[in-house]
């Protein structure tokens, strides 16, 4: 008798116990979210800040509840800068790692090979850094999301100062890919738009990603009658680049300049003085350049956690984090196309302001950061940035018609 | 027996892997799809290697031009599957034959270099003709419309896939096997082993070169032309020297004396990349001691090893 | 014409550079024949353990000059002695492979020791700006490294052919059986020629570095180069690869010039050119099939 009822209440304690341990461990099963980035190369430093930034919302994220009361945990894939290596990736982490979303991409020509497999993955994706107008243009689908600035509202704003720039004889130096080519492409085209008279020049200027050696350009620009030089070449590349245009006296030439990525930190950071002063740098995101809580909080925590003002691929990553706080827990689930949906049109406080997801294209309407090179900045020996330019969302943005975009 | 035994095996292997979609994770299926593709490409390398005895850095020139075939053809003239990898082994054939041609009058370290120098010729040309190729981007938004033959298969569906890449690996294999053990198979293992004898018999040791280079690009080509579709995008990478450096890799893991060394060797490399990244980034470095490991004491490979054991035991 | 000038220059510029970082290449190969995949792995070293001495230990720039290719010589000695001992005596293709291997092993350690981020090395003063030359500015550093290869070319004929290590080394590479006959320590020959092609490896990359941005994937880049010049120059010969070298160096500077489409096609070209038509190199030696 005792026996049967200890053994009943046994086995009702185990019952009870097991019903309780499975569902606070389904309470607990931490939200997964997979980051590709370029983890390895001459670019690794772009995936390491994104990384930088997403450790650092995920910490603040996980102290404060976690999203819909679960923790949240990242899985980090390298795409090293390859679109075949990023789509095995992105099923590796949607099928064996099981992630719930996915955030990612440094690269133009990864975007544009990986965007349209997205669908079939059935994870949203929000984009940020990689930059080709495509993937929120003709290759644009209800999964992917971009909340960095792209190509085209980069080049619309270049455009807009170099109309004010005496130079009528444009050309480029930029890397052969996507991205070099569609600098060049949408900023002649905003050019002419604006300054009828431009000459772009039909010798331009392609290096190799990742070469190493840019002197011929470098050369064949200074023999030219350019007096306007756009110059996309980033990252490491750009490091490059600078030293040996130094070497060549490039800077000593009365070029307008623009760098259309020149103010990332850390190329600032390896060059120092290196990079000359009044010259015209461009950045997704300028961490002196907005003046809102969200900014001055995100600033603070990560200078006190790596020591180093944030780079543009460090805040977007940052933000897309939140951005999937905010979705998922709008849509009240972690099911993609559900947090996928609750992303379109949705508006949130970012470093950079309040930034919205537009509807038609999933493209966050941010603006670039404009400025000229001014003296070194003696705490972080990185140059600053003067007569800044921050344009309005909606002026640089393509119409939905011109991007080609149909959702 | 013993014999026997390891064709049970082999039929075992088969079966499990017609059953992967059934019995292992859904990421299993995109795993093993590329691991019979690229056994298929390093199979295709032993043949020049392992039997012949010549050394090719330049091997992914064929298996990149086989998937940028593919892509063209499937962008521009949208062909059944069947019929467009087809055309996909008959331009990598082609350029097999342009590129033999030339370099099997070298021999050792100057064939390696030449193999190198043509196949990285082939990448910088997919590299820089954006007008063709899409430069460094590569092609990509290609899709698969009907598979041909009359049937009517599901391409897009990964598991379908799998079993369509199977199939034609398994049929590729056995041609390429009987080819291994032909007439024609023991002349170039002859010729590995000494050129000069077999010439003195009065045979063309460059004309046999030549032939066992087209047939291993021309299998190399179809390889290409099943990864396109899987990786979604034909790039120079395909085409570059570090491609044509995994199947030299594969062929000594699994061990070049064996026909499906090459295999056998593709399945590690595959799982235990896919393992190690997933808690290091640090998986060149595991690669290579391995490999320096193979190269000094299992010269033979892993499948070398263990067959030639397994022969000896129950002697 | 500064156009013609200024590219003439950049190509000696690179040649030579290209002359230092593959000689050593050339004459491992001509002594020991074994193709080292490794070499640029060891430059690649050679310029991280340089910035390692100047910029965080605080060594000028012939300090680290100094001491950065010894540290790669002595690990060489230690590759010898433990991996390539196994494999000496096997055909040339386990060496390709075994020394493939420590490519791998090398780049990756390399990076988990420094990371994957961009270094930086800064030429030292007396080297830094730039000097006017027929009419062009070309930078001081530029034309240190035309001399030091000159230098070079001009330490490593003497050594060759007038000295008895020369002489030992050139006896080996003829006929090793004799060379041991003849009471020639062939197994520290081995070892030292092998430590010494690293040794000019790394002066290669101590060299290299401050006029290139140091990261992970430089050995990658300059391995194949290195096997263009060696080609094309002639295996085993050093003068060879002065030739070889300076041929590239024209490619790179004229190509990258006025042929930018192309460009990256011209290497590869002339290393296919002169493996069809003169296989053994422009002075080289070797045999065909």
């Amino acid at each position: 008798m005792i026996k049967t009822c200890a053994k009943r209440i046994l086995v009702a304690m185990t019952a009870a116990a097991a019903i309780g341990a499975a569902s606070t461990s389904y309470a607990e099963e931490p939200i997964r979210i997979g980051g590709i980035y370029i983890l390895s190369g001459s670019a690794a430093t772009y995936g390491e800040f994104a990384q930088k930034g997403i450790n650092l919302a995920v910490d603040e994220i996980n102290a404060s509840g976690g999203i819909l009361g679960r923790q949240v945990e990242m899985v980090y894939e390298d795409s090293q800068g390859k679109a075949s290596v990023a789509i095995q990736a992105a099923r590796k982490l949607v099928y064996s790692e099981g992630v719930d979303a996915l955030v990612g991409l440094d690269s133009s020509g990864v975007a544009q090979g990986m965007v349209p497999t997205i669908p079939e993955l059935q994870k949203p994706l929000i984009i940020t850094h990689a930059a080709t107008p495509d993937v929120t243009g003709k290759l644009c689908n209800a999964l992917t999301y971009r909340i960095s600035v792209n190509v085209a509202q980069n080049m619309k704003a270049a455009a807009l100062v170099a109309a004010k720039l005496d130079a009528t004889n444009w050309t480029t130096i930029g890397p052969d890919y996507a991205f070099g080519h569609q600098s060049w492409e949408f900023f002649g085209n905003y050019l002419k738009d604006s300054k009828p008279d431009v000459n772009l020049m039909s010798e331009t200027n392609f290096p190799r990603f990742g070469a190493e050696d840019f002197t011929p350009f470098i050369d064949r620009v200074m023999d030219s009658d350019a007096d306007g030089v756009l110059i996309s070449v980033w990252g490491g590349d750009l490091v490059n680049f600078v030293r040996q245009a130094n070497n060549r006296g490039f800077f000593e030439k009365d070029y307008e300049l623009l760098f259309t990525v020149g103010a990332a930190t850390e190329v600032l950071s390896a060059l120092g003085d290196e990079m000359p002063e009044g010259v015209h740098l461009s950045t997704r995101y300028w961490y002196d350049a907005y003046d809102n809580d969200v900014n001055a909080h995100f600033v603070k925590a990560y200078i006190d956690a790596y020591g180093v003002p944030p780079s543009y691929n460090a805040e977007g990553a940052y933000a897309a984090i939140y951005a999937y706080k905010k979705a998922m827990e709008a849509a009240g689930t972690t099911d993609g196309p559900a947090v996928a949906k609750a992303l379109s049109g949705m508006s949130m406080e970012a470093p950079n302001g309040t930034i919205t997801f537009r509807k038609g294209d999933n493209q966050a309407m941010v603006s670039p950061n404009w400025g000229i090179s001014g003296p070194m900045n003696a705490k972080y020996g990185i140059r600053t940035l003067t007569d800044l330019q921050i344009f309005d969302g909606e002026d640089v943005a393509r119409s939905i018609e011109e991007t080609g975009c149909s959702l | 027996m013993k014999i026997k035994i390891l064709w049970a095996l082999l039929a075992l292997v088969i079966a499990g892997l017609i059953a992967v979609p059934w019995i292992a994770s859904y990421f299993y299926v995109f795993i093993f799809t590329e691991i019979l593709i690229l056994g298929l490409f390093a199979a295709s390398f032993n043949l020049i290697f392992g039997y012949t005895g010549m050394l090719s850095f330049g091997h992914a020139a064929f298996f990149g031009i086989g998937s940028y075939a593919m892509a063209l053809v499937l962008i521009h003239l949208e062909l059944p599957f069947v019929v467009s990898l087809l055309v996909s082994m008959g331009v990598s054939a082609l350029l097999a034959l342009v590129i033999g041609f030339f370099c099997v009058r070298l021999s050792e370290v100057y064939f390696a270099m030449l193999t190198l120098a043509f196949g990285m010729m082939v990448f910088a040309i997919a590299y820089q003709w954006r007008s063709v190729t899409n430069g460094s981007d590569g092609l990509a938004g290609f899709s698969l419309g009907s598979f041909g033959l009359g049937l009517d298969l599901t391409l897009a569906n990964p598991a379908v896939y799998y079993h369509v890449v199977l199939a034609i690996v398994a049929i590729a294999s056995a041609v390429l096997y009987l080819i291994c053990r032909s007439s024609f198979g023991m002349i170039l293992r002859a010729i590995r082993q000494n050129p000069e004898r077999v010439s003195f018999a009065g045979l063309n040791v460059r004309t046999y070169r030549l032939v066992a280079f087209v047939i291993a690009g021309s299998f190399a080509g179809l390889a290409g032309g099943l990864i396109a579709p899987f990786l979604r995008v034909a790039s120079p990478e395909l085409l570059h020297w570090s491609m044509s450096a995994e199947p030299i890799l594969m062929a000594i893991l699994g061990g070049t004396g064996y026909f499906l060394g090459p295999f056998v060797g593709a399945a590690v490399f595959v799982l235990l990349e896919t393992w190690i990244t997933s808690f290091t980034e640090s998986w060149m470095l595991v690669l290579g001691i391995i490999l320096a490991l193979m190269v000094i004491f299992f010269r033979k490979g892993l499948l070398g090893t263990v067959l030639d054991w397994w022969m000896e035991i129950k002697k | 014409m500064s156009g013609i000038g200024s590219a003439l220059l950049n190509s000696l510029d690179i040649g030579l550079l290209l002359f230092i970082i593959a000689v050593g290449l050339n004459i491992v190969f001509g002594v020991l024949n074994i193709i080292n995949f490794a070499h640029g792995a060891l430059y690649m070293l050679g310029a991280y353990l340089a910035f390692t001495l100047i910029n965080i230990v605080g060594m000028p720039f012939w300090a680290a000059l100094l001491l950065a290719p010894l540290g790669v010589a002595i690990l060489a000695v230690l590759i010898d002695r433990f991996l390539l001992r196994y494999i000496y005596s096997r055909d040339i293709g386990d060496s390709l492979l075994l020394t493939f291997a420590l490519m791998l092993i090398i780049n990756e350690s390399v990076r988990m020791i420094w990371g994957s981020g961009i270094q930086v090395v800064q030429p030292p003063q007396l080297l830094a700006g730039s000097m006017d030359i027929i009419g062009s500015s070309i930078p001081t550093y530029s034309l240190f490294v035309i001399v030091m290869g000159l230098v070079l070319l001009a330490g490593l004929w003497f050594l060759f052919n007038r000295t008895r290590i020369g002489r030992i080394m050139r006896a080996a590479a003829l006929d090793r059986d004799m060379a041991e006959v003849l009471c020639i320590n062939t197994r520290l020959v081995v070892t030292g020629v092998f430590a010494f092609g690293a040794w000019l490896a790394a002066v290669g990359g101590v060299i290299a570095a401050p006029m290139r941005a140091l990261d992970p994937g430089m050995g990658d880049k300059i391995i194949i180069e290195s096997f263009i010049v060696v080609v094309i120059g002639g295996l085993g010969s050093f003068p060879g690869a002065l030739l070889g070298a300076i041929i590239l160096g024209l490619i790179h500077g004229f190509g990258g010039r006025y042929l930018p489409e192309v460009n990256m096609l011209l290497p590869f070209l002339g290393m296919a050119l002169v493996l069809l038509f003169k296989p053994n190199g422009i002075m080289g030696k070797g045999a065909a099939a």
